[in-house]
């Protein structure tokens, strides 16, 4: 097991990508806080070390409070995956300033505040010889932008850079950070940018709306939680010691071709 | 005039994005030499100087430094593409495409760059295809890619001396872009196609091109150093979906 005797926390644990995060992590023995809006279902962690915790990563308190628990309880944190995050569809006339603002509060303030008040609960379990390992949540949105999502671009934009910048703040004192930058992942965000009112304009059904996603992709298909949950546990892994500082994109080759022409 | 008095060397100035560049070099007021394999090409303003030369070959790479003494500009434009996958590409397509758009460009920069005056400026053009894929390009997309890694190291290695930067250009109208769709089913579908990708709508024209080289020729561009500059209309920093998916 590859992340035996660590303590993990995911944020967004409940959704349609940290939840395999969780699982997979529990399987690779790590004990896991599953921190989320609700619970949304069972974590069925075998061993009953692993919990749920409520958690609204953009309200400072309650990321204290839920870092002052995993204190108490486990006395630091190896590992901490900043996966919660919100996708508003629209470009940025249609964005209304709270729309913006939340999308701000969710997946940049979150990733901040949470990994603001982890740090030290990381430097403690750094300084037992291992390296604690920071997961974000990029986008290969961050990198190129898909049309209609202006706030969601920007957003993840924003935590590349400060992906980079605590790379460098942290990698002295054995934090490695790196970002994850997903393609288009089978999960329930995705289907609801299917079924969202920019899908109606082309007049596709969503099986349609499907197979042409997965039509461009070299891989001839989109991504599962799997897939992520996989990158992230070798990140989390001490197989990663000298992974620090970058963005990982897995897309299934979409941002490698300039363009998939129609020829 | 942005170029008055310099001297410039552009490679492959008989058509394309190359004869582009000599135009508006000509007209901000430098003095201009280009070459190519073939003899002078009809319609080459008389006011640009021709040096029949194949860059891919040492020897004529040199020979074209002497003949450009005190340099201020070099512009390595000249390259070939070939639409082949690896598995399909054959040693002469190899030959072809990395002598002129790899050797080519390391040639007139080892030759070019002792004798080129102080404060000496290198645009090399590299292209989007050296950053992201095209399909059935693997030669070329190589090619460009090592394009843009000389272009650093010439910056890093030369730099208090010789400023050097590329340009990748995107889909520009030129006879190139026009045998890549001459191979679609249906060219004239392809072509719709393609330019609902690029947010402006259009391709580019050679003189897009053209001014971005003026712009990182002149001393406006003092500063700039080392980087790849890409001009595509906007095509590559949209996700590569089809146009009106969504």
């Amino acid at each position: 097991m590859r992340l035996s005797g660590k303590i993990a926390l995911v944020t967004g644990g409940r959704g349609g990508i940290g939840r395999a995060i969780c699982d997979r992590f529990m399987r690779e023995g790590a004990t896991v806080y599953a921190a989320d809006l609700s619970e949304g279902g069972s974590l069925a962690a075998p061993g009953g070390a692993s919990r749920f915790v409520q958690l609204d990563v953009a309200d400072e308190d309650t990321v204290k409070g839920v870092m002052q628990q995993v204190s108490d309880e486990a006395g630091h944190l190896d590992i901490l995956v900043n996966a919660a995050g919100i996708e508003i569809e629209k470009t940025i006339e249609d964005t209304t300033l709270e729309e913006w603002n939340r999308s701000f509060a969710v997946n940049v303030t979150g990733t901040f505040l949470t990994s603001k008040h982890a740090l030290p609960l990381m430097r403690t379990a750094a300084g037992q010889g291992q390296s604690a390992s920071l997961i974000n949540f990029g986008s290969y949105d961050g990198f190129i932008a898909d049309p209609g999502l202006a706030a969601y671009c920007a957003t993840k934009g924003a935590v590349h850079a400060l992906t980079r910048a605590m790379a460098c703040d942290h990698g002295p004192e054995g934090i490695r950070v790196n970002a994850i930058c997903p393609g288009y992942i089978d999960t329930p965000m995705l289907q609801s940018f299917f079924e969202g009112d920019g899908s109606g304009g082309g007049g596709k059904t969503i099986d349609q709306l499907q197979q042409a996603v997965r039509d461009v992709h070299p891989m001839r298909t989109y991504g599962t939680p799997d897939d992520i949950a996989n990158l992230v546990t070798w990140l989390a892994s001490d197989e990663a010691r000298y992974a620090s500082g970058q963005l990982w994109v897995l897309d299934g080759g979409l941002s490698a071709q300039v363009q998939q022409m129609k020829l | 005039m942005r170029l008055e008095g310099k001297t410039a060397l552009i490679t492959g100035g008989r058509q394309g994005i190359g004869r582009g560049i000599v135009d508006a070099f000509l007209s901000e007021g430098a003095r201009v030499t280009s070459c190519g394999r073939g003899p002078r090409p009809e319609g080459l303003p008389e006011a640009c100087h021709w040096e029949q030369a194949d860059v891919s070959d040492p020897a004529q790479a040199s020979a074209l430094a002497s003949a450009c003494p005190s340099l201020d500009i070099l512009v390595n434009n000249a390259g070939v593409q070939v639409e082949k996958t690896v598995v399909d590409s054959t040693d002469a397509d190899w030959e072809a495409v990395i002598g002129v758009n790899c050797r080519g460009v390391f040639n007139m920069c080892r030759a070019l760059i002792p004798h080129m005056a102080t404060q000496g400026v290198i645009i090399n053009i590299g292209s989007i295809s050296g950053r992201h894929a095209d399909p059935s390009m693997a030669l070329y997309n190589a090619s460009k890619a090592f394009v843009h890694g000389l272009t650093r190291s010439i910056a890093v290695d030369h730099g208090p001396d010789i400023r050097c930067n590329a340009i990748c250009p995107g889909w520009i109208n030129t006879g190139m872009l026009d045998a890549g769709f001459d191979l679609a089913n249906d060219p004239a579908a392809a072509r719709r196609d393609a330019i609902t990708r690029h947010p402006v709508r259009r391709f580019g024209e050679a003189a897009d091109v053209a001014a971005v080289a003026v712009f990182l020729a002149s001393d406006e561009a003092a500063f700039a150093n080392g980087q790849m500059f890409t001009v595509d209309g906007g095509m590559t920093a949209a996700s590569p979906l089809n146009p009106g998916l969504f």
